[in-house]
C-alpha cells in the first residue's frame, strides 16, 4: 500500500522534472518540514494555500491528495478531530489508495484516519504496470482497493464482451491483489486487444456505491508460425481416369500393330519372291486386332488408373501428414506464447 | 545380400523358338524352306537407358519346293539398345550367320542400326512393338553385297511379373545386284515366339 512519506519523497522527485508544479513542491516540501518539526501551525497555513482555490501554481492530484492528508494530520496533532477527518476523507475521495503508515503517524491520527475510511466510500484499481507473463507458470497482478468493507466485484471486459471474465467476486476490505492467468473463462488465451478492468463495489457500512476502472493493452508474442501446405493443384496431381478418347486410342494401337504386320508382309517383302511367311504377319495381325479390341472394350468401361489413384492418395497423405506437423508445431508456439501487457487509456486505441 | 534383387534385375535370359521360312530366288526359281528355328540369349541391363544382349539361334529349314535344298542355319549376335524416349530406342547390332546345306556353305556377317517404338496399352500388360533395322553391313561369302538389305518386325509383348512374353513377326530382305542379268533375291522370315526372363523385377 502506498504510504504517504513515500509519496511525499516521490513528489519531490518530481519537481524537478515539472517546473510547473515547482512551486506546489517546494511548499509541500517545507509544510511537512514544518509538521516534522511539529511546526503545525505554519504547516497548516502552507497545506491550505495549496489546496485553496486562489493557489496560482498547478497541482496535481497526487499533490493534493498529500497536502489533504497532512492537513487531516495537523489538525487530528491540535485536536480538530471533526476537520481532521473532513480532510482525511478529502485524501480517500481523491485517491482511495490513500494510507497511513502506523509507523509515522500517531494512534490518534490513525484512529482519525480510520474513521475517515468508515465514513467514505470509494473503490480503485492501480493502473496495470507494464509486465511480460508467460500464461502457463506466471501471473499478472492487479491491484484494488476499498476504503471500507464492502461486496466487491472485478472484472475484465472488452468493448465487445461486456463481462468477459470475472476475476473477484465477494466481500473484501482495503487492498487486495487479484491474480490473472491471462486465460478467459473457457480456458482460452486472452486474444490481443485493449481490456477493461472494472471494479465495482457496495458499501456495507453506508447505503453507497462506487466503481472504478483502468485500461490496459494486451499483446501476443508468438515466434512466427509456419503456413500450412495448400491443397495439391490439378498440375500436381495424376489423372485418376482416362480420357474418353483413350478407348479408341487402345483399339488404334492394336489396329496399328496389325497393320504393320501386314505392310511388312505385303510391302516391305519382295513380291518375287511371293510375300514371306503371311500367316505369320495374320497371326501377329490378329492377335493385335484382339488386343486392341480388347482393351478398347475394357477402357470403355474402366475408365479409372488406379495406380494414379494410389499415387494420388499417397501425395494427399504425404501433404497431410506435413500439415499435421505443421500444425502440431505452430500449436507448440501459440502454447508457448508470452503476453505483454501494457497500461493503455480508454476504451480503445 | 542387399544387393542381390538390384543386381539380378541386371540381367535377364531370353528363349525363343521361331516359325521361319527362307525364300531365295538366284535365277533358278523360287526357292522356299521352312523350320523351327531355337534361340536363347542373355541380357546386360547396363542403365536405365542402355541395354546389351547376345544371342544364338540355329535350327533345320526343311525344301518346301521343288529345287529347294534342305539347309541348317545358325547365328550368333550381339546388340545394344538406348532408350532415348518412352516410346522409342535405338539400336545397333552384329551378327553372324551360316546357311549349311549339303553342297556348300555360306557365311553372312551382318550389321545394322535401326529403331524400336513401343505402343503401350494404357493401364495393360501388352504393349506393342514394331521395329525397323537398315544393314548397311551385309558381306555374303561369295556374292555381292546386297543393294537392299533392311530388317522390319512387329509384334506384341506381355509381361508379367518377371517375365515377358513376346510374338514376334519379322522379315528380312536382302536384294543382290543382277549379274549376268540374274538378280539375286534372298529374304528371312519369321514368326517367334520369345520368352524373357529378369529375375528380380516385379
Amino acid at each position: 500500500m502506498k504510504r504517504l512519506a513515500l509519496a511525499l519523497a516521490l513528489l519531490a522527485g518530481g519537481a524537478a522534472r515539472a517546473s510547473a508544479q515547482g512551486s506546489t513542491t517546494e511548499v509541500l516540501t517545507q509544510a511537512h518540514d514544518f509538521y516534522e518539526r511539529l511546526d503545525i501551525e505554519r504547516a497548516l497555513a502552507l497545506l491550505r494555500q495549496i489546496v485553496s482555490p486562489r493557489w496560482p501554481f498547478e497541482v496535481t492530484p497526487e499533490q493534493r491528495v498529500a497536502a489533504y492528508t497532512y492537513l487531516g494530520a495537523c489538525l487530528a496533532l491540535v485536536g480538530k478531530r471533526d476537520s481532521a477527518v473532513l480532510y482525511f476523507r478529502a485524501a480517500l475521495e481523491r485517491e482511495p489508495f490513500t494510507d497511513l503508515d502506523p509507523g509515522l503517524f500517531t494512534p490518534a491520527q490513525l484512529e482519525l484516519f480510520h474513521r475517515a475510511r468508515r465514513l467514505t466510500f470509494a473503490v480503485a484499481a492501480r493502473p496495470v504496470a507494464s509486465t511480460r507473463i508467460d500464461p502457463r507458470t506466471e501471473r499478472v497482478s492487479l491491484t484494488i482497493v476499498t476504503t471500507h468493507a464492502a461486496s466487491l466485484r472485478a472484472e475484465l471486459r472488452t468493448a465487445a464482451a461486456p463481462s468477459l471474465l470475472t476475476l473477484f467476486d465477494g466481500e473484501s476490505e482495503g487492498l487486495r491483489e487479484v491474480a490473472w492467468n491471462g486465460l478467459l473463462g473457457d480456458g482460452r488465451l486472452a486474444p490481443p486487444g485493449r481490456y477493461e478492468l472494472v471494479v465495482a463495489g457496495r458499501s456495507r457500512l453506508l447505503e453507497r456505491t462506487d466503481s472504478a476502472r483502468v485500461y490496459f493493452d494486451v499483446r501476443h508474442e508468438v515466434r512466427p508460425l509456419e503456413d500450412t501446405l495448400p491443397d495439391l493443384t490439378d498440375r500436381e496431381l495424376l489423372p485418376e481416369q482416362l480420357p474418353r478418347s483413350a478407348a479408341t486410342g487402345e483399339l488404334l494401337k492394336g489396329l496399328a500393330v496389325a497393320a504393320s504386320a501386314l505392310v511388312i508382309a505385303d510391302r516391305l517383302a519382295n513380291r518375287e519372291l511371293g510375300g514371306g511367311l503371311p500367316a505369320g504377319a495374320g497371326i501377329v495381325a490378329s492377335t493385335a486386332t484382339v488386343a486392341g479390341t480388347a482393351a478398347f472394350l475394357r477402357r470403355r468401361h474402366h475408365r479409372d488408373m488406379p495406380e494414379n489413384v494410389a499415387e494420388n492418395a499417397r501425395r494427399r497423405a504425404e501433404r497431410a501428414a506435413a500439415n499435421v506437423a505443421i500444425q502440431r508445431r505452430n500449436a507448440e508456439k501459440v502454447a508457448a506464447t508470452v503476453l505483454l501487457i501494457l497500461p493503455a487509456a480508454g476504451v480503445g486505441p | 545380400m542387399a544387393r542381390e534383387p538390384a543386381a539380378q534385375q541386371r540381367f535377364s535370359g531370353t528363349v525363343a523358338v521361331s516359325l521361319a521360312e527362307h525364300r531365295v530366288d538366284a535365277g533358278f526359281g523360287r526357292e522356299r524352306s521352312t523350320g523351327l528355328v531355337l534361340g536363347a540369349g542373355a541380357g546386360l541391363h547396363v542403365s536405365p537407358r542402355l541395354d546389351l544382349a547376345v544371342r544364338a539361334q540355329g535350327g533345320s529349314l526343311d525344301a518346301s519346293t521343288p529345287g529347294a535344298v534342305d539347309r541348317d542355319v545358325g547365328e550368333i549376335g550381339l546388340a545394344a539398345s538406348m532408350t532415348v524416349g518412352p516410346w522409342l530406342s535405338l539400336q545397333a547390332g552384329l551378327a553372324r550367320r551360316v546357311y549349311s546345306t549339303l553342297i556348300a556353305r555360306q557365311g553372312w556377317t551382318l550389321a545394322g542400326v535401326g529403331a524400336q517404338a513401343h505402343l503401350t496399352f494404357t493401364g495393360n500388360p501388352v504393349r506393342g512393338l514394331a521395329r525397323l533395322w537398315w544393314l548397311p553391313v551385309a558381306s555374303v561369302s561369295g556374292l555381292p553385297r546386297p543393294d537392299l538389305a533392311f530388317t522390319a518386325a512387329t509384334g506384341l509383348e506381355y509381361r508379367t511379373g518377371a517375365f515377358t512374353l513376346g510374338a514376334v513377326y519379322s522379315l528380312e530382305r536382302y536384294d543382290f545386284p543382277a549379274a549376268a542379268a540374274v538378280q539375286r533375291l534372298e529374304q528371312l522370315a519369321a514368326l517367334t515366339l520369345r520368352l524373357d526372363v529378369r529375375p528380380g523385377r516385379q
